[in-house]
């Protein structure tokens, strides 16, 4: 392989600008760590690479590192979405003068690494790059989420979430190199070619090997079986690290696998769908019912989170080019929906980690509880909010896939979560105050939580938004 | 002809005054943005009614804007006979809600108007949408401010009430949500009529289960036995303003559904159910009215008499012919009026005693009588007095219940009975008689703003009862579109 050229690099300029900002910031580490300094450098960061990438030309995709990275329509779009998710979660990082701090500097940074992990996965055409950027994202959110040292349940649930997610590395590495027995190579694209003509009659590992990828991949995007991490990993870390986990890994997470599947399994698309299909149901099912018996806020959203990931594989279990597009349209969407909940989550504080903090809030304050209230209903799937979009979309490629039973059992499962979300609802409107009026909160989470209420409601007013935008690899 | 676009304006015109309450809305001042702005909707609604030619059955005033071209649906608004009267109705109720909520809703007085005026947004939009997504985007944005209403500002059950109403519209709706999708992937088009046109394209066996999703929604909304039990506890502890939206249009927004999508796209779908609707709708029609006998609730009465009177509507709507849809129609309108104005009755009662208890009342009369009067004349009109409004409904609905099949007709005249017995019997132990003890000294009698309140819905009653040519005439062009469109027995 030739040594990368500036057209390689050039590929890769947003991820380059993360890193190169993660360098500065681990430079100057010993000098910002009192000052606002990083959150402002990454915010910037964040903003450069997702405009460098939303800019980058579509006139065809383009290649590079030998075919191993390319930047087309589908990495554009998960790049500014994994741009906007770290813009976001900075803002939400923003905390009060009197409360307790990560290292700013290192914080910013793992943020920064663990965003171009993600960015990268949506660019890999190729098994090993794809390996080695969810590996950057996972290492760094294993130490993000256990970046408090001094909270031991904060250790607790890094331990499990390293624990947990080294085995499903194992899981996604030894399907990769059993696809690589297969086939002979690790590009997408020679994969597809090898597997050609050739099916799981011929070579039955290949079953193996598609179940080992998916579990991998659903481990990142907390699918049923591979779930267990998501909740103890988000109560016990700060709640915004939980939120850029909730959005960022979800949607890395899908950009993987939709690639892996509309492209190096093409033609092995029904077992991918049999897998997802599988998935999905699993996780719609145990998100849904689980959540019920919840009383942590952060324990509700990360079993919403599982089945959100279930919804989201609705439009994967597909297997069509408009299946993937729907699951991008329900990644993009879910990202701003859950960081608005979090968001809220984050704006109040200690008070918000527990159900019992929202009794009354709507009596205390009427703009925080409708700003919940709108992504709850988000959540829900009620329209004309962006949730209902993105349902919509996801149902809409399952039933022409012909799952109408899949889908079914998805609305319904639906109204079961609409119990959940609705129970925040009735303790923030129709119950009377416990706790005294939440202080104010950073300017910076406001800023966070109006962006993402705008998109929740103009995503639901325009569903069609983003059909020009999300185009399948 | 106005040639801007009037259903948008009267759609969206309450959701900017929602809007204005929550920015503008401090203490007092709420009320009155709350009354300017559906004032405003009901006079924006007259050139809709001055705009359309009642002898076409077409959709008119029709407004087509590219919303989602991806997956072919337009944003479209379009009125017909048939939901006309609906759309005045609604504007007619609300500002009728902002009358009798004004001094009753003291707290949180912000929220309550905003939720108002974001239901009546989605009322209107309802009965002027053009296509199924839109109806589908409003008929949920109907349950929030609705479970609001019920959950925030109702009786001391509310909290069970509204969620309760919320899972069960929520579980119709979502089946609904699968049936558009189906719907969409088959025929490539929500528009009603486009669909209309091409139903042929779907199986009769796709038919019979797309019904079956829609009727799970729409079943939900009339409500029809036996997914009516949300309605009762809904009503009971609704807001009064609550208690109007519900009965007044909420109910009507599910029959409107049969006679939207049901009906017109899924005829097959339609006659392979037709014999168990019929059955449901006399069984409503009969089960609610001996209900009401045991009820001591005043509005518990009120909600049983919902579903009776929701019974005939389904009732004639399944008959499939010209005279029993648009007696269903006239039926719902009259409904509408009638039970709105029996809740505004026992909410201003309400208002003043704090009991529901029929048991607490007694010689409402010596103390009341304008209410006394008023309450009367409501009764009678309900229960189907001649010259009053729900009398040729009713006869219109019997009359080809009989054609249909003859024992729907005995038991519908049965349910006629009946509601004059539970109505007069309401009407007897409230207001007739000695003063009840815990009542001395109260004043009952209405104030002015009560009374002018109640009174355009007295006047619509006798209006109705005398000329229901005046709802009438509007539907003669599109049933017969409807009936002639292939659902015919």
């Amino acid at each position: 392989m030739n040594s990368a050229t500036l057209s390689d690099l050039s590929v890769l300029v947003p991820e380059l600008i993360l890193v190169g900002t993660v360098l500065v910031l681990l430079l100057l580490a010993r000098r910002i760590q009192t000052a606002p300094v990083a959150a402002v450098m990454s915010l910037i960061a964040a903003v450069a690479a997702g405009v460098t990438a939303g800019m980058a030309v579509v006139s065809g995709p383009q290649i590079g590192f030998g075919g191993m990275v390319t930047v087309d329509g589908y990495s554009r779009f998960f790049k500014v979405l994994i741009a906007a998710t770290l813009a976001l979660a900075v803002l939400l990082s923003v905390r009060r003068s009197n409360e307790e701090q990560a290292p700013r500097a290192e914080y910013h940074a793992l943020l920064l690494l663990a965003s171009t992990g993600m960015m990268l996965a949506g660019s890999a055409l190729d098994l090993l790059v794809l390996y080695l950027a969810l590996e950057l994202m996972t290492l760094c959110a294993y130490v993000l989420v256990g970046i408090h040292v001094e909270r031991p349940w904060a250790n607790e649930a890094a331990i499990k979430y390293f624990l947990l997610g080294s085995f499903a590395s194992a899981l996604l590495l030894y399907g990769m190199s059993l696809t690589y027995g297969v086939t002979g190579s690790t590009g997408f694209a020679d994969i597809a070619a090898a597997l050609f003509g050739r099916g799981l009659e011929t070579d039955p590992i290949l079953l193996v090997a598609i179940g080992l990828i998916a579990s991998g991949l659903a481990f990142k995007i907390a699918a049923v079986p591979f779930h267990a991490w998501a909740p103890d990993a988000y109560q016990g870390a700060s709640a915004p690290v939980a939120a850029f986990l909730a959005a960022g890994s979800k949607a890395a997470g899908l950009a993987a696998l939709g690639r892996i599947g509309v492209v190096a399994f093409e033609s092995e698309a029904h077992a991918m769908s049999a897998v997802l299909a599988g998935l999905a149901v699993l996780s719609i099912l145990l998100g849904s019912i689980v959540a019920l018996s919840q009383t942590d806020m952060k324990r509700l959203l990360a079993y919403s989170s599982i089945a959100h990931a279930g919804y989201a594989l609705l439009g994967l279990t597909a297997g069509t080019p408009d299946g993937a597009s729907a699951t991008m349209t329900y990644a993009f969407f879910y990202v701003f929906m859950t960081l608005g909940a979090f968001g809220v989550v984050i704006a109040l504080g200690e008070r918000g980690e527990s159900l019992d903090g929202y009794r009354g809030l709507a009596a205390q304050r009427p703009g925080m509880a409708l700003v919940m209230l709108l992504f709850l209903l988000a959540l829900t799937g009620i329209p004309p909010t962006a949730g209902f979009s993105a349902k919509f979309v996801v149902i809409l490629s399952a039933v022409r896939a012909g799952y109408v039973p899949l889908a079914v059992l998805a609305v319904v499962c639906s109204v079961v979560s609409a119990f959940i979300y609705m129970r925040v609802a009735v303790l923030m409107y129709m119950r009377e105050p416990r706790e005294a009026v939440p202080p104010a909160f950073p300017v910076a989470v406001s800023a966070a939580l109006v962006v993402a209420a705008l998109v929740t409601v103009i995503g639901g007013v325009l569903p069609g938004s983003l059909s020009s935008w999300a185009v399948s690899p | 002809m106005s040639d801007y676009p009037v259903l948008s304006v009267a759609t969206f015109l309450p959701l900017v005054g929602a809007l204005a309450v929550l920015a503008l809305g401090r203490g007092e001042r709420a009320r009155w943005i709350a009354l300017l702005a559906t004032l405003a909707t009901l006079a924006a609604a007259v050139p809709i009614y001055l705009g359309l030619d009642k002898t076409s059955s077409e959709l008119q005033l029709v407004e087509s804007l590219e919303w989602i071209p991806a997956w072919n649906i337009a944003y479209g608004m379009g009125v017909d006979g048939i939901s006309l009267p609906f759309i005045f109705l609604s504007a007619v109720l609300t500002v009728l809600c902002v009358g009798v909520s004004w001094n009753a809703v003291q707290t949180r007085q912000r929220e309550f108007y905003a939720a108002l005026l974001v239901a009546e947004t989605a009322m209107i939009g309802l009965f002027a949408a053009t296509n199924l997504l839109l109806f589908y985007v409003f008929w949920e944005l109907m349950i929030v401010p609705v479970f609001l209403l019920i959950g925030v500002f109702g009786g001391p059950n509310r909290v069970f009430a509204a969620v309760k109403f919320l899972l069960f519209t929520l579980a119709g709706s979502v089946l609904m949500l699968v049936g558009m999708i189906a719907l969409h992937s088959t025929c490539g088009t929500l528009d009603f009529e486009q669909l209309a046109d091409a139903r042929e394209q779907l199986g009769s066996g796709q038919q019979s289960w797309l019904f079956a999703a829609f009727l799970a929604a729409f079943a939900v909304k009339v409500p029809m036995f036996p997914v009516h039990t949300w309605l009762p506890d809904a009503h009971t502890e609704a807001p009064t303003a609550g208690s109007v939206i519900l009965a007044g249009i909420l109910l009507k927004m599910g029959a409107y559904g049969f006679l939207r999508v049901s009906l017109p796209i899924l005829p097959e779908g339609v006659q392979t159910f037709l014999q168990p609707m019929l059955v449901l709708s006399v069984v409503a029609i009969v089960y609610g009215a001996y209900a009401t006998l045991v009820q001591t609730d005043i509005k518990r009465l009120i909600a049983f008499s919902s579903v009776s009177h929701m019974g005939f509507v389904t009732l004639g709507i399944f008959t499939l012919d010209a005279q029993g849809i648009e007696g269903a129609i006239l039926q719902m309108i009259n409904h509408g009026v009638l039970s709105a104005a029996l809740f505004l009755c026992v909410g201003m009662i309400y208002e003043r005693t704090h009991t529901r208890e029929i048991s607490d009342y007694g010689g409402v009369a010596r103390a009341a009588p304008v209410f006394s009067t008023l309450l009367a004349f409501f009764c009678l009109a309900a229960a189907g007095f001649p010259g009053l409004n729900s009398f040729v409904g009713e006869l219109l609905i019997v009359g080809s219940a009989f054609a249909t099949q003859s024992w729907l007709g005995a038991m519908a005249v049965w349910g006629i009975v009946l509601g004059t017995v539970y109505l007069v019997w309401l009407f007897y132990r409230v207001v007739m008689g000695e003063l009840a003890p815990n009542l001395a000294g109260m004043k009952l009698e209405l104030s002015a703003r009560e009374v002018a309140t109640l009174a355009p819905l007295a006047v619509l009653a006798i209006w109705l009862g005398l000329h229901p040519e005046l709802v009438l005439s509007y539907l003669h062009a599109p049933v017969a579109e409807l009936t002639n469109g292939g659902v015919t027995h």
